[in-house]
C-alpha cells in the first residue's frame, strides 16, 4: 500500500478534465484511464468520481450526454466544453509552476 | 454562471429524474467493474464484491452527489416549509391568532408608512437630483419674536435671482383654488401658478405641446397660456388631442392651452397636483397691478437648486446675504425699522420635504408620531407571537430532545424554527397588505384629503413590507431558537412532558412585562390626545360653528362699479334670507380662520405706539351680524338698525381688546379712529366676547365691529361674502343657498359655499388624526396585550395542573387557587403599569407640544389608563382562574 498516495485537495478536477481532453468518456472509462496512465500510483476511490463530475458539470466544464457503450448499454458520457478546456489549460499550468516551484526549495533546502 | 443556475433549477425541478439517472449512472460503473474481474477470471459473486470495495459507499457517495448539484438547502427548504405548514395547519386555532395578530401589526405600519413615506422621504417624480433641490425659508426677529416664514412676495424671487451665485435654478410658486371652466361647468379647483424655470427642475417632457416659456412668464404680465394636469386632461377632455389652442377660463381669466403635463408630474412637492399651471406672472398681474415693484404681497414659495460644487452651508450663506440686501430695500428707513442684522435676517435652503424642515405643520408631527406607535405596536404583536411560539417550543421539547437525540444537528433545527416563524410572518405581511389596502384609504383620506387617497400597493410600500416582514420573522423566531439551542436532551427525554413543579420562564414574562408596558404608553398616548381634541372641540370661539354657512360670490367677466358691488352684495343677504329653513344672514368683511381685513391699529388721542399691541382686525357686519353668527355683546350695544351711513359712526371692540386700549376703564363710549387722519372718529358702542379667528391657543386676538353701511361709506366697497345662519345641519343647506345666490350673479360670476365647520377642520385635523390613530393602536395593543397574558396564564395553569392537584389534595380551597392565579394576573399588570406609566411620564415632554390645553402628565388619564389595564388583567386570568380552580386531584395526580 505505501506505494500508492492520496491525491492532494483539488487535483482530482484536474485529472477529470485531463482524462476528458482526449475526447468523451463515461465515469467508468475516465476512472480506469487514471488508474493506468498512473500505472496505478494514485489512489481513487471509485465512487468519489462522481460528486466531482457533478461539480464540474455544474460549473459548466463539462457536459453530460447519455449515449450507448461499447457494449450496447446506456452510459452517460461527459464532455470537455470550451470553458472546461480553458479552465484545463489554467489548472495545468498553476500545477506545473507549482510543482517546479516545490522542487526547486526542495533541491536547494 | 448562467448555467450553473440553469444547472441547479434543472436539479431543483426534475428531482426525481435526476435521482434516477444518477442510479443508472452508478450502476452501470459497478457492472462495468464487476465485469472487468468476471473477464479476469474471478467467479461473479467474489466480483462483485470486489467491485463495491473499490467503488466505496454508494448511499455515501449519492448524498455527495446531490450535495454537489448544489440543492440541498432548497431541498431541505422546503422540507422544512412543508413540516411547519403542517405543523400549522394541525392548529389552526393558534395559527389564526398569530396570522391576525402579525396582521394588524404589519397593516398599521404599512399603512401608516404610505403616508411618512410621502411626508419625509419620496422624492416627487421626475424631480432632478432631489438632495441639491431646496425650498427657501427666512427667519429674521420681528417685534421681539422670530418668524420662520416661507411666502414670498415676487419682488423679492427677483431679488434672490438677481443675487444670488449659488444656484443653477431658482422657481417660484404659488397655488390657489379656483373656478376652472364657464357656467354650470364651472368647478373650483387647484391651480399652480408657477414660474417658467419651475419645469427645468424636473427630468419630464410633456405628454402633449409644450410647457410655458420664460418668455411667457414676464413681468408686468405674461402670457395667457395654460398647461393641463394629466388627471385633468383625461377627467375634463377624455385625453383628447384637440385640446391644444383651446381656451379655458381659471379664475378670472382666459387661457389658451399650449401643453399636458405628463402623468404623475406634480410640479409642486408635497402638495396636492395642480389641475392646470399658469405662468405665475400672469395669474399674479390678475391680483394686482404693481405685485413686482414692492414687497406687500407675500404669497408664493421659492424652489432653489445648489449647483453641484456648491455646499449646503455655502447655499445658505448665499441666501441670506441676498437677503440682506433685499432687506434694505425693503426698509430703507432704518430710523423706523431695523437693519438686516439688527434683526438676524437669515435665508435657509431647506429640505424639499416640507415636514422636514422648519416649516413641518403639527399634522406632520403628529403623523410622525402615530408612525412611531404603529412600530412600537407592530413590537407588541412580536412580542405576543415570541410568546406563543415560545409556549410551543416549550411544550415541543420532547419532540426536539428527540430529534436532537436522532442526530438532527442543532443549526438544522435552528433553521427549522426560524422557516417556521417566517412562514408565519409571511402569511401575517399577506394580512397585513389586505387591511392596508383597507384601512390605508380611509387613513390617507383623513390625513391627506379626499384626493391623495390612492392605492397602497407601491413598489415602496412593499419594499417596507418585505422588510417587516422579515424582521418580524427574525424577531418571533429568535426566542424559540434559543430555547431550542439551550436544551438538555437527556433531561427533557427523561422527564414528562411537565415536570412535578412549573418553572416559570423569564423571557416569557419579560416578553409578557414588554407588552404591558407598551400597551400603557400607548393607552396613555391615546388619553391625551383624546382629551386634547375634546378641548378643541369644546373651547369657545366666541361664534356658533354648526349651523353657519359661508357664501361668497367672485366676479368674473363683468367690471362691478362702487354701487354695483355693493348692491349685489345687499343682493345676496336678501337671496340668502328667502330660502326655507334659513335663520338669518348677515354681510361679512373677515371670515375666521379663511380670510380678513386689517387696516392697522386703532389712533387714539394721546396714545403712541399702538401696533405693539399686536394684530388688529376689522370686522363689518349687517345688523344682524351678533345674532347670526352667534358672537355675544358684553356690555352697551351691538350694531343696529340705526347705524346707518349717515348716522355718526360706531365701532364694537371686543373684550381683549377693550382691556388692552382701556385697561381698567369702561370702553363704552371711547374714540377711536381707523385708517388715514381724514377719516371720522368711531365711537364705542358696545364691547363683545373673545373669538378666535386666527389661532386656536395662544394670546386672545383682538377683533371690532363696524357697521356695514358706514364701512361702506368710510372704506368704499363691501365684499361679495355672507354668513347664514340655518336651522339645522349647515350641510344640508349649502348647495341651495349657492344655487340661490348663483341666480344674482351677473356674467360668468360664480358662488361658492362651505360650512363654517368645513374651515375649522384642517386647525383640528391634528388633534382628531392623533386621537383616532392613538385610540385605535392603543385599543389594539390592549388587545394584543391581553390574549398574551391569557395565553401565559392559562399555560402556566395547563403546566401546573398537578401541582394544583397536590395543593387542592393537601387541603387548598378553590378559592385560594382562584386568588393564586388571579394574583398572577394582577401582578403582571402592576408591574406593566409600572414600568408603562414611567415610560409614558418620561416621554411627555415630547408629546406635550403636539396636545391642546392639556398636561401630558395628567393624573386622570394615567389613573383611568391603569383601571382598564387592571380590569383587562382580571378578565384575561378569569377563565384560567376558573379552570385551575376545578382542577380534580385525583384526576391531575394519576395523569402522566
Amino acid at each position: 500500500m505505501s506505494d500508492r498516495l492520496d491525491l492532494p485537495q483539488g487535483t482530482l478536477d484536474l485529472l477529470i478534465l485531463k482524462s476528458l481532453s482526449l475526447g468523451a468518456q463515461h465515469g467508468w472509462a475516465i476512472s480506469e484511464r487514471i488508474q493506468q496512465v498512473s500505472r496505478a500510483t494514485l489512489q481513487i476511490p471509485q465512487g468519489s468520481l462522481y460528486p466531482a463530475l457533478h461539480r464540474l458539470e455544474r460549473r459548466g466544464w463539462i457536459s453530460a450526454e447519455w449515449g450507448a457503450s461499447d457494449n450496447n448499454r446506456r452510459a452517460k458520457y461527459y464532455e470537455l466544453t470550451r470553458a472546461g478546456r480553458r479552465q484545463l489549460d489554467a489548472e495545468t499550468e498553476a500545477w506545473e509552476r507549482l510543482t517546479a516551484a516545490v522542487a526547486l526549495v526542495l533541491r536547494m533546502a | 454562471m448562467f448555467s450553473d443556475l440553469i444547472f441547479r433549477l434543472r436539479a431543483l425541478l426534475n428531482r426525481g429524474a435526476m435521482e434516477r439517472e444518477l442510479d443508472d449512472e452508478l450502476r452501470f460503473h459497478l457492472e462495468r467493474e464487476t465485469e472487468k474481474y468476471v473477464q479476469a477470471g474471478v467467479p461473479r459473486p467474489e466480483a462483485e464484491r470486489r467491485a463495491r470495495i473499490a467503488f466505496g459507499g454508494v448511499d455515501r457517495i449519492k448524498e455527495d452527489a446531490r450535495d454537489a448539484r448544489g440543492v440541498e438547502w432548497i431541498d431541505s427548504l422546503l422540507q422544512d416549509l412543508r413540516y411547519a405548514w403542517r405543523g400549522l395547519r394541525a392548529k389552526p386555532g393558534f395559527t389564526a391568532a398569530v396570522v391576525v395578530t402579525l396582521g394588524l401589526g404589519i397593516g398599521a405600519n404599512a399603512a401608516m408608512f404610505g403616508i411618512v413615506d410621502r411626508l419625509l422621504f419620496r422624492a416627487p417624480y421626475g424631480l432632478i437630483d432631489q438632495g441639491r433641490v431646496h425650498r427657501v425659508f427666512v427667519r429674521y426677529l420681528w417685534a421681539g419674536k422670530e418668524q420662520v416664514d416661507n411666502s414670498f412676495a415676487y419682488k423679492r424671487y427677483e431679488d434672490f435671482r438677481r443675487l444670488t451665485r449659488s444656484f443653477d435654478g431658482i422657481a417660484a410658486l404659488g397655488e390657489r383654488r379656483l373656478a376652472i371652466g364657464v357656467g354650470q361647468n364651472s368647478r373650483e379647483m387647484n391651480v399652480g401658478a408657477v414660474s417658467a424655470t419651475l419645469f427645468d427642475f424636473y427630468h419630464v417632457r410633456p405628454e402633449l405641446g409644450r410647457f410655458f416659456t420664460p418668455a411667457e412668464d414676464t413681468t408686468p404680465a405674461g402670457a395667457t397660456v395654460a398647461v393641463l394636469s394629466y388627471g385633468f386632461w383625461h377627467s375634463q377632455y377624455g385625453g383628447a388631442t384637440n385640446v391644444l389652442g383651446q381656451s379655458l377660463h381659471v379664475g378670472e381669466q382666459i387661457y389658451t392651452i399650449v401643453g399636458v403635463a405628463p402623468e404623475n408630474f406634480g410640479g409642486i412637492p408635497d402638495n396636492v397636483p395642480p389641475a392646470v399651471f399658469v405662468p405665475i406672472t400672469t395669474f399674479a398681474s390678475s391680483r394686482s397691478a404693481d405685485y413686482y415693484q414692492n414687497y406687500d404681497w407675500t404669497w408664493m414659495e421659492m424652489l432653489v437648486r445648489r449647483k453641484p460644487e456648491v455646499s449646503l452651508a455655502g447655499a445658505t450663506a448665499d441666501l441670506t446675504t441676498a437677503f440682506a440686501v433685499s432687506w434694505s430695500q425693503e426698509f430703507p428707513d432704518t430710523r423706523r425699522f431695523p437693519t438686516a442684522v439688527a434683526a438676524r435676517a437669515r435665508a435657509e435652503a431647506t429640505p424639499i420635504h416640507m415636514a422636514r424642515g422648519p416649516g413641518a405643520s403639527r399634522d406632520s408631527r403628529v403623523a410622525k408620531w402615530v408612525m412611531g406607535v404603529a412600530i412600537i405596536v407592530l413590537l407588541v404583536a412580536c412580542a405576543n407571537v415570541a410568546n406563543l411560539l415560545l409556549a410551543r417550543a416549550v411544550s415541543r421539547r420532547r419532540e426536539i430532545a428527540l430529534r436532537l437525540a436522532l442526530g438532527v444537528t442543532r443549526g438544522r433545527l435552528v433553521r427549522q424554527l426560524i422557516t417556521e416563524s417566517l412562514l408565519i410572518a409571511a402569511l401575517g405581511g399577506a394580512t397585513g397588505i389586505l387591511l392596508a389596502q383597507w384601512g390605508g384609504r380611509t387613513l390617507r383620506t383623513m390625513f391627506l384629503g379626499a384626493e391623495g387617497a390612492g392605492g397602497v400597493a407601491d413598489a415602496r410600500t412593499l419594499i417596507f413590507l418585505t422588510i417587516a416582514t422579515l424582521a418580524v420573522a427574525l424577531i418571533t423566531g429568535i426566542a424559540p431558537a434559543l430555547h431550542a439551542l439551550r436544551g438538555d436532551v437527556a433531561g427533557s427525554l427523561k422527564a414528562g412532558t411537565r415536570e412535578g413543579t412549573y418553572r416559570r420562564s423569564r423571557t416569557r414574562t419579560g416578553l409578557l412585562l414588554f407588552q404591558g408596558a407598551l400597551s400603557v404608553v400607548l393607552l396613555v398616548g391615546a388619553g391625551l390626545f383624546v382629551r386634547s381634541l375634546s378641548n378643541v372641540r369644546s373651547m369657545p370661539l366666541g361664534y356658533d360653528v354648526d349651523p353657519i354657512v359661508y357664501l361668497e360670490a367672485n366676479p368674473r367677466g363683468v367690471e362691478l362699479s362702487r354701487e354695483q358691488q355693493n348692491e349685489l352684495a345687499d343682493r345676496m343677504v336678501a337671496a340668502a334670507r328667502t330660502v326655507p329653513g334659513i335663520e338669518n344672514a348677515t354681510l361679512t368683511v373677515s371670515v375666521p380662520f379663511r380670510s380678513s381685513e386689517g387696516r392697522g391699529p386703532p389712533k387714539i388721542p394721546g396714545r403712541d405706539s399702538l401696533q405693539k399691541l399686536g394684530r388688529f382686525t376689522l370686522q363689518a357686519g349687517s345688523p344682524s351680524y351678533c345674532a347670526t353668527f352667534g358672537t355675544r355683546i358684553l356690555a352697551g350695544r351691538g350694531i343696529s338698525d340705526d347705524d346707518r351711513a349717515g348716522s355718526p359712526p360706531v365701532v364694537v371692540v371686543n373684550d381683549a381688546m377693550a382691556r388692552a386700549l382701556w385697561p381698567n376703564e369702561s370702553a363704552v363710549g371711547k374714540q377711536m379712529r381707523i385708517g388715514n387722519d381724514t377719516l371720522p372718529f368711531l365711537t364705542v358702542v358696545g364691547v363683545a366676547e373673545n373669538i378666535r379667528g386666527f389661532r386656536l391657543s395662544g394670546s386672545e386676538e383682538f377683533w371690532y365691529y363696524l357697521s356695514s353701511e358706514q364701512y361702506k361709506r368710510l372704506y368704499g366697497t363691501a365684499y361679495l361674502s355672507v354668513l347664514v345662519r340655518v336651522n339645522g345641519h349647515a350641510e344640508n343647506y349649502v348647495e341651495a343657498l349657492r344655487r340661490r345666490l348663483q341666480q344674482e350673479m351677473p356674467g360668468a360670476s360664480y358662488v361658492k359655499g362651505n360650512t363654517m365647520r368645513e374651515l375649522l377642520a384642517p386647525r383640528q385635523r391634528a388633534w382628531r388624526f392623533g386621537a383616532t390613530m392613538f385610540v385605535a393602536f392603543g385599543g389594539l395593543a390592549l388587545v394584543l396585550a391581553a390574549i398574551g397574558l391569557y395565553s401565559v396564564i392559562a399555560y402556566a395553569v395547563a403546566q401546573r395542573t398537578h401541582e394544583l392537584g397536590v395543593r387542592i389534595a393537601l387541603g387548598a380551597g378553590q378559592g385560594d387557587v382562584m386568588r393564586m392565579i388571579l394574583g398572577q394576573g394582577l401582578a403582571f399588570a402592576l408591574a406593566g403599569i409600572a414600568i408603562g406609566s414611567l415610560i409614558a411620564f418620561w416621554a411627555g415632554r415630547w408629546v406635550e407640544p403636539l396636545l391642546f390645553s392639556q398636561k401630558a402628565r395628567d393624573p386622570v388619564v394615567f389613573a383611568a389608563v391603569a383601571t382598564v389595564l387592571l380590569l383587562v388583567a382580571v378578565a384575561a386570568a378569569i377563565r384560567p382562574a376558573v379552570r385551575a380552580m376545578r382542577v380534580d386531584p385525583t384526576e391531575a395526580l394519576r395523569s402522566d
